[in-house]
């Protein structure tokens, strides 16, 4: 597959320098992450409050932003780039460029680091406590939204890098198909770009204006929307490279392949159709969007469970191939026969394991009727801490045990080290999450710094309080400290002497290969067409309908059912255009 | 990795039945979960949100 082998440092040094950066990066944004979601956890819960409740804000922004958009996505953008240039066998067109976006990138994450912070410094006037959904009327410093713009235009930039390198391949060979971890990248390039869009608009048309004092105010409910076009896709922006891990080198180390090529396309080309148009699921309570746009958006979500399922089963045979040319035999006998002393196997296998649990939670959150029991209440953060807290997190830890050798040359400090760390944080996120999700059931609410009321109390049907509560502090203590052994295994690596005889680079082979997937899979144009038309036919309505209703700044908003308003509104539409159509 | 390999197995004599009765078993549970959400959510006494709002 290589022209020369040995380890991605050896054969792309100037790469493997950009995919270190990145990772250094995202772990330094791991550890501020991790230690402020300690913090919140011991002051919900009473234990210690070293922060002003009126600050705990500004923490939890601090905790989403940094997790969510720093780790995850300078950690992916590193994934990316060494996928793309792995399987195309090229460097980067220019490294120059690449810099810069990464450049982008952290200083974006500085600026709104900045901002959050800034609220812990005396006498200065700046906060941006706004939760990383930063709804308005909510206001933060311009910085903050600056920086998240600065980052996410980083991320486009980086986006079109791997596209530049692909054109470039192109050129060299115009017979072959995509190579599968280019395809997973630029696919999710596409929907990523689609649906930043949104999130894009929102902070420059409006939010950055409005905290400069450019405009006195917003319509709310249009951010809001925007924000949540984005905020669906975006989870798939974090889940699309622990994918890509699995696909591509779960098989791989399970001593397998990958159990088909195609289904893997026809996974990456569903995903890119269907992310976008989904955002309004997280806004089932939102007064001003009627019902039936709700319903097309979960019939939307409904559809996603096709290639999540297609996921599981390609994943899993992809691990029961290895696990059999391993030795393995019977039903399930063959579970034992996978590697489970590999920090790298066990912790991804895991975070797959922890992924089909939160299957279930979303299942719920999805449902229009049953999102209501709960929708805001800690229920819900115990499902994204499975999702991208977990599935995401977890599957880049344990790569990161796989990678680093590549990116310095250097092996893994401890890899016992990093089995417990793994294991650590698969027992802490269980208590941690099982318990937010019972804590939701019966309506503790989540953004909350003191979720004690006076002269109420729970009504918690199986256990007490006082031992949902010690789960989630065992749980986040737990957590916290894997974060910290997963730190050291990192920095020991690092700071250690290059060594021989590393694996070589590379990634699975395929039992059904791309020869087997039909051309049109790798038509990219027509795929992101077709997500571009279902998010037109998703949003031009709804959206229509939040401006003519609330102005497009806002604020105003009728107090009559919203679907009678979006009735007259879809009337109105078609008889002008019938009346078009006539004249 | 490879030198851990007893056998190789290709694509036309790979049978995944393990997969498939994971995913079985996996699919059962989330049935049996979706009927137990019914006694959360209804069977426990007041609709949630009906019961709040009217
Ligand atoms: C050391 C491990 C972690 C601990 C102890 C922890 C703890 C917490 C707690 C207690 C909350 C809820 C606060 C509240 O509702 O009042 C929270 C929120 C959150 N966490 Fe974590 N977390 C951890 C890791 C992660 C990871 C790895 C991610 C994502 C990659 C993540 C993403 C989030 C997000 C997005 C929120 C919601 C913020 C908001 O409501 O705006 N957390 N975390
Ligand atoms: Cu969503």
């Amino acid at each position: 597959m290589s022209t020369e082998s040995g380890t991605f440092l050896d054969q792309f040094p100037a790469e493997a320098k950009v995919v270190r950066t990145a990772f250094y990066s995202s772990f330094v944004a791991l550890f501020v992450g991790a230690l402020m979601g300690i913090l919140q956890v011991l002051h919900r819960t009473d234990v210690l409050r070293i922060v002003d409740s009126a600050d705990y804000y500004s923490l939890l922004t601090l905790h989403a932003v940094l997790l969510v958009l720093s780790f995850s996505v300078f950690f992916l953008v590193g994934i990316f780039t060494w996928a793309v240039t792995t399987s195309l066998d090229r460097g980067l067109q220019d490294l120059r460029y690449t810099w810069a976006w990464y450049g982008l990138m952290a200083l974006g994450t500085l600026l709104a680091g900045i901002a959050v912070l800034g609220a812990f410094i005396p006498g200065l006037d700046m906060s941006a406590a706004v939760l990383y959904t930063f709804y308005a009327p909510l206001q933060a410093h311009p910085f903050y939204y600056l920086g998240l713009a600065l980052f996410i235009v980083g991320t486009w930039l980086a986006g079109l890098d791997w596209f530049r390198s692909w054109w470039a391949w192109k050129k060299d060979n115009p017979d072959e198909r995509i190579p599968l971890p280019t395809f997973m990248a630029l696919t999710t390039t596409l929907f990523w770009i689609l649906s930043s869009a949104g999130v894009a608009v929102s902070v420059l048309a409006f939010l950055l204006p409005w905290s400069l004092g450019i405009i006195d105010q917003v319509n709310a409910l249009l951010t809001r929307t925007l924000f949540w076009y984005f905020g669906h896709a975006v989870v798939y922006f974090w889940l699309m490279p622990a994918y890509l891990l699995w696909y591509t080198m779960l098989p791989k180390i399970s001593g397998g392949k990958l159990f088909s090529d195609p289904l893997a396309r026809v996974v990456f080309v569903l995903f890119l159709i269907l992310s976008t148009p989904t955002g309004i699921h997280h806004q089932y309570l939102d007064p001003g969007i009627a019902e039936g746009f709700k319903f097309i958006a979960m019939v939307n979500t409904m559809f996603l469970l096709l290639p999540s399922l297609l996921t599981a089963f390609t994943v899993v045979a992809s691990m029961e191939h290895g696990a059999r040319q391993r030795g393995g035999s019977g039903l399930f006998g063959w579970l034992r026969a996978l590697p489970w002393r590999d920090p790298v196997f066990t912790g991804m296998a895991l975070a797959g394991l922890m992924f089909a649990a939160a299957g279930f939670s979303g299942m719920i959150n999805a449902g229009m009727n049953i999102n209501y029991l709960v929708h805001n209440t800690w229920w819900v953060v115990g499902h994204f801490h499975l999702t991208v807290g977990t599935a995401v997190a977890l599957t880049f830890m344990a790569a990161t045990y796989w990678f680093l050798p590549q990116l310095t040359g250097k092996a893994i400090w401890s890899k016992s080290l990093g089995l417990v760390q793994v294991l650590v944080w698969f027992v802490g996120m269980t208590f941690m999450s099982n318990s937010m999700h019972r804590q939701g059931l019966i309506g503790v609410p989540r953004r909350t710094a003191e979720p004690q009321y006076s002269g109420f109390d729970y009504e918690v049907a199986v256990g007490s309080m006082a031992e949902l509560n010690m789960q989630v502090i065992i749980g986040g203590t737990l957590l916290f400290i894997s974060t910290l052994l997963f730190l050291t295994v990192v920095v020991m690596t690092v700071i250690g002497d290059k060594v021989d005889g590393l694996p070589d680079n590379g990634y699975a082979d395929t039992l059904s290969g791309p020869e087997d997937a039909p051309l049109v899979l790798d038509n990219l144009k027509l795929w992101a067409g077709i997500a571009a038309l279902l998010v037109i036919l998703a949003y031009s309505l709804p959206l229509a309908a939040i401006i003519t209703r609330g102005g497009i700044l806002g604020p105003g908003g009728s107090p009559s059912p919203q679907f009678v308003d979006t009735l007259l509104f879809v009337g109105r539409v078609a008889a002008d255009t019938v009346g078009g159509v006539i004249a | 990795m490879s030198s851990e390999l007893e056998r190789e197995i290709g694509h036309d004599e790979f049978d995944p039945v393990g997969t498939l009765g994971l995913i079985t078993i996996y699919f059962l549970i989330l049935v049996v979960l979706w009927i137990f959400m019914y006694f959360v959510e209804f069977a426990g006494g007041d609709l949630t949100v009906v019961g709040v709002v009217v």
